[in-house]
Order: structure tokens, then C-alpha cells, then sequence
């Protein structure tokens, strides 16, 4: 571990979020370059990021869509008593 | 100004997202469509309100976080940021390695084996505080400044959140791999 791994790990998750300040994520580019036990962690972090992006959603019922419209037509037609 | 009348148009693509969320949140699919139903309304109210040509995804968000927050988090004990105790960075990778031994790359290929309900399971594990930032960040792609906006906390506040929301997820979701076995024989 260099102080190079400690800087690079401190900012992974503002790097992976694309939130680290141009001379951060360059410094990190370079040392990734040198250093394959912090790209192999970096690569794994970034697919966690993406299994949970992929796996962690549900679906809505498929009555929800209806429902939904059917609320806003409700309020609609309370403010507009001419309708 | 958007137009009211455009209002089903523009806003129905993101109630599933909505739902998902709310889900996430609520953890139950009754109060997860309350949550969503209450949101449309009053965005359907207040899309005047809304600039058109500014994220309208952010801004429902922003609509439903303060709903869940108004309705639900009253009800529940504010866990305290010492309860996650202290965990290690990068805590899955190291745990997953220890258990794959020295194969380059195991790790990565290890995360595949969680399916949807792990995942689900872990995110809805996690304590409120720390369970909003993941979300919005993870599954929802918000970048810190629209998180921080959406929960009215300053920017290093979500960021240190998320930091320890994200080590406690990776924690649930290694107990989750032993339980299934994802590492190979389960132990302890």
C-alpha cells in the first residue's frame, strides 16, 4: 500500500460517481495505471454499482398507471366544475 | 412555467421509477402507492411551479422524498450514526477475496450471483439515513447536489453518508452471499 493506493481508495466512490475534481480524478488515472491491485478494487466497485443500479429496482403494479390518471382527472374536474 | 394540462403527459414515464422507489422507501407496496399517489397530486398541483427544461425526474423526486419524509419518518426511531458501527473500506471486496483466495478478478464475477431480492433485501435493510442516499444515488443515478437538495442536508453530509450507507450495504450483502452460499461453503 502506497499513499498513492490510501488517496486513490479514499476517493473511490467520488471518482465511480463521477463527483472527484479534475486534478483528483487525474491523479487516480494515473496511479490505476500502476497499480493493479487498486484497478482490480476499482473495477469491482464500479460493477457493484451497476448490479445494484440493475437488481435493486421493483416493478409498480400494472394498475398503477390508471389509478394515477384517474386522480389527476378527479382534481382536474374539481377545479373546473364547468367540465 | 410547464402547463398542468401536459402534466400526465411528461410526468407518467417516471412513475415507475417513482414506485420503485417509494417501495424502497416504505418497504411496503400499500404505503409505497400512497406515497406515489400523494406525489403526483401534489406535483399535478404545483407543476406551474415547475421551469420547463429543468429535470423534471429531480423534481418529482424531490416531491416524493418529502412526502415519504413528512409521512413516515416520524414513525420511526432515528437510528444514531454510531449504530453502523465502525467497517472497513472496500468491506465486500476484502470479505469476497479472503473467500475466493488469490484468483485475480473472482470478486468481480462473485457479484454476479446476487440476485434482484439480495439486492433488495440489503438496500432495505439499511437504517433510513442511511437508506435514502444509496437509493437516490445507486439505483436512482442523482448526482450529491441534487441528493442534497432532495433531503435538505448540506453536500458533505450526504457524502458521508452515502460513504457509510455504502459500507453497511456491503456488509448486508456479504451476510446475504454467506446465507446463500455465494462465497462458496457457508460459515459461521
Amino acid at each position: 500500500m502506497s499513499s498513492g493506493c490510501d488517496h486513490a481508495i479514499e476517493y473511490v466512490y467520488q471518482y465511480l460517481d463521477e463527483e472527484a475534481s479534475f486534478f483528483t480524478k487525474s491523479r487516480i488515472r494515473l496511479h490505476l495505471r500502476r497499480c493493479p491491485p487498486c484497478m482490480d478494487a476499482f473495477e469491482f466497485e464500479r460493477h457493484l454499482k451497476i448490479v445494484i443500479n440493475e437488481r435493486g429496482r421493483s416493478e409498480p403494479p400494472p394498475e398503477l398507471f390508471d389509478t394515477l390518471r384517474a386522480l389527476i382527472q378527479e382534481e382536474r374536474e374539481k377545479n373546473e366544475p364547468g367540465m | 412555467m410547464a402547463d398542468q394540462a401536459s402534466f400526465e403527459t411528461d410526468a407518467m414515464q417516471y412513475a415507475p421509477q417513482l414506485y420503485s422507489a417509494a417501495l424502497r422507501m416504505t418497504r411496503n407496496p400499500a404505503d409505497a402507492e400512497d406515497v406515489v399517489q400523494e406525489t403526483f397530486l401534489k406535483a399535478y398541483r404545483a407543476y406551474d411551479s415547475y421551469t420547463e427544461g429543468t429535470n423534471l425526474k429531480a423534481w418529482l423526486y424531490r416531491i416524493l422524498t418529502n412526502t415519504y419524509i413528512n409521512k413516515y419518518r416520524k414513525q420511526q426511531r432515528r437510528p444514531s450514526e454510531v449504530e453502523l458501527g465502525e467497517l472497513q473500506d472496500m468491506y465486500l471486496y476484502k470479505r469476497l477475496g479472503e473467500a475466493s483466495g488469490a484468483t485475480q478478478s473472482a470478486e468481480t464475477d462473485m457479484l454476479d450471483a446476487f440476485v434482484d431480492t439480495d439486492i433488495i433485501e440489503a438496500l432495505e435493510a439499511l437504517p433510513e439515513t442511511f437508506r435514502l442516499p444509496v437509493l437516490l444515488a445507486d439505483v436512482d443515478g442523482f448526482s450529491y447536489k441534487e441528493i442534497a437538495e432532495m433531503l435538505d442536508i448540506p453536500i458533505g453530509t450526504v457524502m458521508s453518508r452515502l460513504h457509510r450507507g455504502r459500507k453497511a450495504l456491503q456488509k448486508k450483502l456479504w451476510d446475504v452471499a454467506q446465507q446463500h452460499g455465494i462465497t462458496g461453503t457457508p460459515h459461521e
